[in-house]
């Protein structure tokens, strides 16, 4: 026997899966406050997209006391990076969504082979409730963005919408001091510039390719920009500038500048 | 000129390279994509409080404390700090905000490095030819301050240092079986912050009229100076310089909210802008 369904709850069942979500269910990761606030932007979640790349990061060999940039590793952290994002951004495409928010870029290391890497890129696709056009990246294709539900609701309420994760990598090999420089340092507080140099190229290597990914995305600037170093078990003297952030346009009519209200400000009486 | 010697010029007169102006010039020209640590919340005061973003800008000082541990933090900041200034203003900016002091682990013995990050941006109606404001809290906390008719402008560190020699033995009264002050140590330890204080004092002076010290770290070690049995002391503080009008009042009414944020709050306010003082707890170089 089976259970009958009131008239009006199988109406709504059949509304939810013809309206927003063709496929039936939607999947998303977002928390309870992210979901109503994508909601409130106007945007329907349809589903999580995912998309991995293994990568076997190749050999380079430094000159022991040089700065360097390694230019295979920084291509392989790169290369490896963008075929996930491409991989995910597919699916979102397949899906029919207008965009993707809350990419989460993670790296694994696979057990058994110190140099294979997992790159992982995993966030939900949204399309706009209402069908709305005009949120699409340059290309036609769904956005990218690591912002948040929350996040994605304040950019779009900053009269501003999201067009691509962009980012930018340098895998450097900072130079070991020689003898005769470490002895000249004794009994004197001295700067070490040829570490500080190395900090300084390598920095804006990463944010010069980042800044570039932008320029091709037509974007007008890139919010949310975090600039971190990171080893990924190379040896001692190499480290990776990764820039990463999300690349912007303004609203061209959705939400006119002038209706924006201005953020009222709030001190809190906890701490 | 290659990149490398570039660089290697402009750090030693602590300038901006030329690299990285050249970069800057095509953002404040428009011919580049501006670029913020901001977030799209903070973005949306830019609007309300007339302020254009321009781009990260960062500075580094990698230091080698061949002969003080506790004053090559205070050159190392310092240093950083010019060198930020420097970028700010061939950015075309008046302002850098979301400040953050970091400092890299790639561990070199005796060595650190000093760097700042933030946002360069421009913010109408701040008076002209000053220097460029060096604000180490976020965009949301800036404006807060500056509704509140004040200007966080810099930082200031004051740092001291001292060894206390031993001659008898006694500063630590350790085969006392009966409850006892350790007096030597106890003045040891009250001069060391109180110096740092009064350097900080000193330091702050030049940038504004008040601090928000958010880094008090130190450190007593035992050991051995030259032939004598020695304690050392240190002492690092580290604050944000604001420039406040005596009796200001906040021009807001108190109300109660609900926080739709995922995870802290960011209404309790700053997040951690340094991760400097975390990983120096082993003993260096004096």
């Amino acid at each position: 026997m089976t259970i009958e369904l009131p008239p009006h709850a199988r109406e709504r069942l059949k509304g939810l899966r013809n309206a927003a979500h063709p496929k039936g269910v939607f999947t998303s990761d977002f928390s309870v406050n992210e979901f109503l606030l994508v909601r409130k932007a106007g945007f329907e979640p349809i589903g999580l997209c995912v998309g991995s790349c293994v990568y076997h990061v190749g050999i380079q060999y430094t000159a022991w006391s040089r700065n360097q940039e390694l230019q295979v590793l920084s291509d392989a952290m790169y290369k490896a990076r963008e075929l996930a994002i491409s991989r995910m951004r597919a699916e979102a495409a397949a899906m029919g969504a207008d965009g993707i928010v809350g990419v989460k870029l993670t790296i694994k290391r696979l057990e058994w082979d110190e140099k294979l890497l997992e790159f992982i890129a995993i966030g939900t696709g949204v399309v706009h409730g209402v069908g709305l056009k005009g949120f699409r990246a340059h290309d036609g294709g769904p956005f990218t963005s690591d912002l948040s539900g929350q996040d994605f609701w304040s950019l779009l309420h900053a009269g501003y919408r999201p067009v691509e994760l962009v980012m930018g990598s340098c895998v450097y090999h900072v130079a070991h001091r020689g003898i005769l420089s470490s002895l000249g340092t004794v009994g004197r507080n001295v700067e070490l510039e040829n570490f500080t140099t190395a900090m300084y190229e390598a920095r804006e290597i990463a944010i010069d390719r980042m800044q570039a990914e932008a320029a091709a995305a037509k974007a007008e600037g890139v919010v949310g920009v975090d600039i971190h170093e990171g080893n990924h078990a190379w040896q001692s003297h190499v480290i990776e500038f990764f820039a990463i952030g999300t690349a912007v346009l303004p609203l061209e009519k959705e939400i006119a500048p002038e209706k924006i209200p201005d953020p009222i400000m709030v001190l809190s009486v906890n701490d | 000129m290659g990149i490398q010697e570039d660089i290697l010029f402009a750090i030693r007169t602590d300038g901006c390279p030329k690299s990285t102006q050249q970069r800057l010039f095509g953002v404040r020209s428009g011919a580049l994509p501006w670029i913020a640590t901001l977030t799209p919340a903070e973005l949306m005061i830019t609007r309300s409080h007339g302020f254009r973003p321009i781009s990260a800008v960062s500075a580094t000082c990698w230091m080698h404390y061949g002969w003080s541990w506790t004053l090559g933090h205070e050159q190392g900041w310092n240093t950083a700090l010019t060198r930020l200034r420097e970028e700010a203003r061939a950015a075309g900016a008046n302002a850098v905000l979301d400040v953050k002091m970091r400092t890299i682990a790639l561990h070199v013995e005796e060595s650190m490095d000093f760097t700042l990050t933030g946002t360069a941006v421009y913010v109408e109606g701040l008076p002209s030819g000053n220097e460029p404001i060096i604000a180490t809290v976020p965009a949301l906390e800036f404006v807060k301050l500056l509704e509140a008719d004040v200007v966080p402008t810099g930082i200031a560190v004051g740092a001291h240092y001292e060894w206390l020699l031993d001659w008898r033995g006694t500063a630590d009264p350790r085969w006392s079986y009966v409850n006892t002050e350790a007096v030597q140590l106890s003045h040891l330890w009250e001069r060391v912050r109180r110096k740092a204080h009064e350097n900080l004092r000193i330091h702050a002076r030049g940038q504004g009229n008040g601090v928000l010290a958010h880094v008090n770290f130190s450190q007593m070690f035992e050991g051995e100076a030259g032939e004598q049995k020695g304690y050392l002391g240190r002492h690092i503080v580290i604050a944000t310089t604001v420039d406040a009008r005596r009796g200001a009042q906040f021009p807001h009414a108190v109300s109660i909210v609900v926080d739709m944020h995922a995870g802290k709050t960011p209404l309790t306010g700053t997040t951690r802008h340094h991760q400097s003082y975390a990983m120096n707890e082993e003993e260096g170089g004096i």
